[in-house]
C-alpha cells in the first residue's frame, strides 16, 4: 500500500478568500467560531491577530480587519472539489478530516510513471483550485496524513500551532508557483523508515492526543517516541484506547480500514458571495472558482463538459423578490478547458442584464460527454481548422445568441418564401446534402432564382400596364414562370414570375398575383434581386 | 554610384512607384474573371487585406462576382462567413452560383436592433463579430455588410485583425461612402452595365489609378435568346432617343 496525504492548512481561509472580490484578497481578515478567532491570515498574523483571541481583541489590534464566520459547509465544498480532482488519478479516494485528502496511490503509480510524476501530476490537477497544499507519501494512510500536517521536511524550529496561524511561506518547495522538486517532499518509502520519522514526531499530531496535550507535557512526552516506551495498559487507562490504536495505524500494526470517496454523477456547487457582486466581472470571479471545480470533476468522470448552468441569486429589491437569472452555456464541441468555459460565460454574461445584485451562485452540470478531447495538432491542419471554427461558432452564439448565428438549407419547394431555411449552426462543419452545384467545367446554366429575396413581397405600383419600382418603370424581360402550390397548406400562392431590368440594368425578380386573395388594389409585387 | 541600387524599387519590395503596379508579397485568389485579374494589383483579390464593395443597392450582381472566389475556397474545405447579408439569400441560387451551403455560416447581429436604426446605427457587436472572425484565422473568406455609421477607428482595426485572417476579407458598403476614406488597400465601386453585366471602377488599388471603369459578364440569370432580345430593345430605345433628341 502506498498512500499520498494532501492536507490543506489554509482551507478554511481559500475558501472564505474565493466569496470576495479580488481587491478585499489582501486585506488582513479573520474567521471566528464561538466569537474567537479560529483562523487568521497573513496580514491579520502580521498585526498580531492570533487564533483563540476574542474578536474585540482582534479589532482592536487591527481596525480594518475583515471579519467573517467560518462555515464548515463552505471549507467542506472546497474540500470535495480538492476530493474530485483526486480521483482522477485514482479511486480510492478518502477523506481524513476536514483539512486532509488521503489517496491510495498504490495501484495508479505505474500508469503515471512513478511516484513523483505522479506527486506533480496531483498538485497540476489541484493547482487550478487555488489552495497550498502540504503533501505526503507514505505506506500507511495514518501515518501520511501525520506526515503531510507535521511536515518533517520543515523543521524550522516553528512549532504547529504557530504555524496554523501564519500562512505558507514563499520557501515552501510545493507552492504551486515554483517549479516542484523531483523528489517527494516529506515521505517514508518503508515501514521501517516511517516508524522511524515518527519516532521523532511531536505528540500532539495523534488526534487524541492533541486533547491531551497538557497532560503529555506534563509527563514531558514530547514525541512519539517517548510515548511508545511507557507500558501500554497504563496509557490505555489515562488517555484512552484511542491513542494507542492510533499509534498502531500510523506504525503499520493495525489494519485502518476506510470508506472511499464516491463521485457523484451531477455536479452541483454553490458560492454564497461575502461581497454582493454588482456586475458581470464580479459574477465572473465567483464563477470561475465554481468553474475550476467543474473541471476538477469532470476530470474524475474522465468527460468532457457539453452544458453547464449557472444560476444567480440575487439580493431582494424593494422588499420583492427578484427572480433568479439562469443562464445555460451550451458548447458546440464539449470541453475540458476552464479558460474556454469563462470565455463562454463571460461573453453570455455580457448579454445579460442583472436584475440586482448577486448574492449566490450556483453552478450545475449533469450533460458530459465521456471520454478525452481529441489530441492537438503542432501543425495548423484541417481538423484544428474545424476545431477553430467551432470555437468560433460558440463564442459567437454565447454573445449574439444561438439563433443569429445560422446556416443555409436548401428545402425542396417551389414558393421562394419556403425554399430556404437558415437552422442555427451548431457545428463546424454542418452535414447535409451533398453540393448541389454543377461542376465548374460545364458552361453555366442560367439562374433561375435570385440571390437576394426579399422577407417580404414588397408591392409594386402599376402605371401604363408596366409595374414601377422606385419611381422608374420596369421592363418585363423573361416569362412567364407560373408557381401555383401550397393549396394543401396554409400559404396557397398562385404567381407568374417575371425577370424584369430596372433602369440601371440590374435584374430583379417580380411577380403578378393571380389569386383573388392576394391581391388588393396592387398586381405586382417584387420578390427579389438577382445580386 | 556603384553603391546605389539601380532603381528605387529594389530598395524594398514594399516600395512601388506611382506609375507601378505594386508587388504583392502575400498570396492573391484569381477571381476567375480574366479582366479584373488583370487590373488587380498581383492579378486577384488580395489575402490578409480589407477589400471594400462599394454599391449602389444590393443586388447589382456582387454575389455574382464573388461566388467564383468563394467557391474555389469552399473546395478547398474552408468556410465562408456573411455577417449581415441584406436580405435573406436564397439557398438554391446560392447553390447554382457553386457556393456550398454546408461551408456557409450567416451571422445576423443585429436582431436586437429595431425598423431605421437597424440600417443606420454602427452595432458594436457586428465589428466585435467580424473582428473575432477575421482573428480566429479559421475561415476562408468573409463577407460583411457594414452599416452606414462606423466608428472613424473601426475599418482600421478590422484592417489589423486581418492580417491574421489567411483569405479575403470583402467589405460591401453603400456607395455614398465613395468620398469617405478608408483603411481599405483595395476599394471597388460597382454598378450595373445592364443585364447581367456588371461595371467595376476601381476606386483604389496600390498600382496607377484606372480612369475607365471595366466590365464584367456575369454568370447569366437570361437565357441567350433573352439576351439579345433585351440588347436590341435597348438599342432600338437608345435610337429612339437620340432621335427625339435630333429630329
Amino acid at each position: 500500500m502506498r498512500w499520498l496525504a494532501l492536507h490543506l492548512p489554509m482551507l478554511s481561509l481559500e475558501a472564505f478568500c474565493a466569496t470576495l472580490r479580488p481587491d478585499q484578497a489582501c486585506r488582513p481578515m479573520v474567521l471566528l467560531a464561538d466569537h474567537r478567532v479560529s483562523h487568521a491570515n497573513h496580514a491579520a498574523a502580521e498585526r498580531g491577530v492570533r487564533p483563540g483571541i476574542k474578536r474585540a481583541t482582534a479589532m482592536a489590534l487591527a481596525a480594518d480587519l475583515l471579519v467573517a464566520e467560518a462555515d464548515p459547509a463552505r471549507d467542506a465544498a472546497a474540500l470535495q472539489a480538492v476530493v474530485h480532482a483526486a480521483l482522477a488519478f485514482t479511486p480510492a479516494v478518502t477523506l481524513h478530516d476536514t483539512r486532509t485528502v488521503l489517496l491510495d496511490v498504490h495501484a495508479s503509480l505505474r500508469l503515471f510513471g512513478g511516484a513523483p510524476a505522479l506527486w506533480r501530476c496531483v498538485l497540476a490537477a489541484i493547482e487550478p483550485l487555488g489552495h497550498a497544499v502540504h503533501s505526503a507519501a507514505a505506506p500507511t494512510a495514518l501515518g501520511a496524513a501525520l506526515l503531510a500536517r507535521w511536515r518533517p521536511d520543515r523543521r524550522d524550529g516553528c512549532d504547529q500551532r504557530d504555524r496554523l496561524a501564519q500562512p505558507d511561506r514563499p520557501d515552501q518547495p510545493d507552492r504551486p508557483a515554483h517549479p516542484p522538486p523531483v523528489t517527494l517532499p516529506a515521505h517514508a518509502n518503508d515501514l521501517q523508515a516511517l516508524q522511524a520519522l515518527l519516532d521523532q514526531a511531536p505528540v500532539w499530531l495523534l488526534g487524541p492526543g492533541r486533547e491531551h496535550w497538557d497532560a503529555l507535557q506534563g509527563m514531558a512526552l514530547h514525541t512519539l517516541a517517548d510515548l511508545r516506551q511507557l507500558p501500554r495498559a497504563g496509557l490505555a487507562r489515562r488517555f484512552g484506547e484511542g491513542l494507542m490504536l492510533e499509534l498502531d495505524r500510523a506504525r503499520g500494526l493495525q489494519p485502518d480500514p476506510r470508506v472511499w470517496a464516491v463521485l457523484p454523477d451531477i455536479f452541483e456547487s454553490r458560492l454564497e458571495l461575502y461581497a454582493r457582486a454588482e456586475n458581470a466581472d464580479q459574477v465572473l470571479a465567483g464563477a470561475a472558482v465554481l468553474l475550476a471545480r467543474l473541471v476538477a470533476w469532470a476530470q474524475a468522470l474522465h468527460a468532457r463538459v457539453a452544458a453547464f448552468t449557472l444560476c444567480m441569486q440575487h439580493e431582494h429589491h424593494r422588499s420583492a423578490t427578484v427572480p433568479a437569472t439562469v443562464l445555460r452555456v451550451e458548447l458546440a464541441e464539449p470541453a475540458l478547458d476552464a479558460e474556454h468555459l469563462q470565455l463562454l460565460l463571460r461573453e453570455r454574461l455580457a448579454r445579460v442584464e442583472l436584475a440586482a445584485p448577486t448574492l449566490e451562485l450556483r453552478l450545475h452540470c449533469s450533460h458530459t460527454v465521456a471520454g478525452h478531447a481529441p489530441n492537438g495538432e503542432l501543425f495548423p491542419t484541417r481538423a484544428s481548422a474545424a476545431e477553430g471554427l467551432t470555437r468560433l461558432l460558440e463564442r459567437l452564439r454565447a454573445r449574439l445568441g444561438d439563433t443569429q448565428v445560422q446556416r443555409l438549407v436548401p428545402v425542396a419547394d417551389h414558393r421562394p418564401e419556403c425554399a430556404s431555411r437558415a437552422i442555427p449552426a451548431q457545428g463546424g462543419m454542418a452535414l447535409g446534402p451533398a453540393r448541389m452545384c454543377a461542376s465548374p467545367d460545364t458552361a453555366p446554366l442560367p439562374l433561375h432564382r435570385p440571390a437576394w429575396l426579399l422577407p417580404e413581397p414588397m408591392p409594386l405600383p402599376e402605371r401604363d400596364a408596366q409595374p414601377w419600382l422606385e419611381g422608374r418603370p420596369l421592363q418585363l424581360l423573361s416569362g412567364p414562370e407560373r408557381i401555383e402550390t401550397g393549396w394543401w397548406d396554409e400559404h396557397p400562392v398562385a404567381r407568374d414570375y417575371f425577370i424584369a431590368q430596372t433602369e440601371d440594368g440590374s435584374l430583379v425578380w417580380l411577380f403578378h398575383a393571380r389569386m383573388p386573395g392576394e391581391v388588393g388594389e396592387v398586381n405586382w409585387f417584387l420578390q427579389g434581386r438577382f445580386a | 554610384m556603384n553603391g546605389l541600387p539601380r532603381s528605387p524599387e529594389d530598395l524594398h519590395p514594399a516600395l512601388w512607384r506611382a506609375h507601378q503596379m505594386a508587388r504583392v508579397s502575400s498570396s492573391v485568389l484569381s477571381s476567375q474573371f480574366l479582366e479584373l485579374d488583370a487590373v488587380l494589383p498581383g492579378g486577384g483579390w488580395p489575402e490578409r487585406v480589407l477589400t471594400e464593395l462599394l454599391l449602389p443597392h444590393a443586388g447589382v450582381g456582387e454575389l455574382r462576382l464573388l461566388a467564383p472566389v468563394l467557391a474555389a475556397l469552399q473546395r478547398q474545405q474552408r468556410s465562408v462567413m456573411w455577417f449581415d447579408p441584406p436580405a435573406a439569400p436564397c439557398a438554391w441560387a446560392l447553390g447554382a452560383l457553386g457556393i456550398d451551403m454546408r461551408q456557409l455560416v450567416l451571422v445576423h447581429s443585429r436582431a436586437a436592433l429595431k425598423g431605421r436604426a437597424r440600417e443606420l446605427l454602427p452595432a458594436a457587436d457586428v465589428l466585435w463579430a467580424l473582428e473575432q472572425a477575421l482573428k480566429s484565422g479559421h475561415l476562408g473568406a468573409v463577407l460583411a455588410w457594414l452599416p452606414a455609421r462606423l466608428p472613424p477607428d473601426a475599418l482600421r482595426r478590422l484592417q489589423l485583425a486581418a492580417q491574421a485572417h489567411d483569405g479575403p476579407a470583402f467589405l460591401l458598403r453603400d456607395a455614398q461612402m465613395r468620398s469617405r476614406p478608408s483603411a481599405a488597400p483595395l476599394r471597388l465601386l460597382l454598378s450595373s452595365a445592364g443585364p447581367d453585366l456588371l461595371r467595376v471602377h476601381l476606386l483604389k488599388r496600390r498600382g496607377p489609378p484606372l480612369a475607365q471603369p471595366i466590365t464584367l459578364a456575369l454568370h447569366p440569370v437570361l437565357s441567350a435568346p433573352v439576351l439579345a432580345l433585351a440588347h436590341d430593345q435597348a438599342q432600338a430605345k437608345a435610337q429612339t432617343r437620340a432621335s427625339v433628341r435630333h429630329p
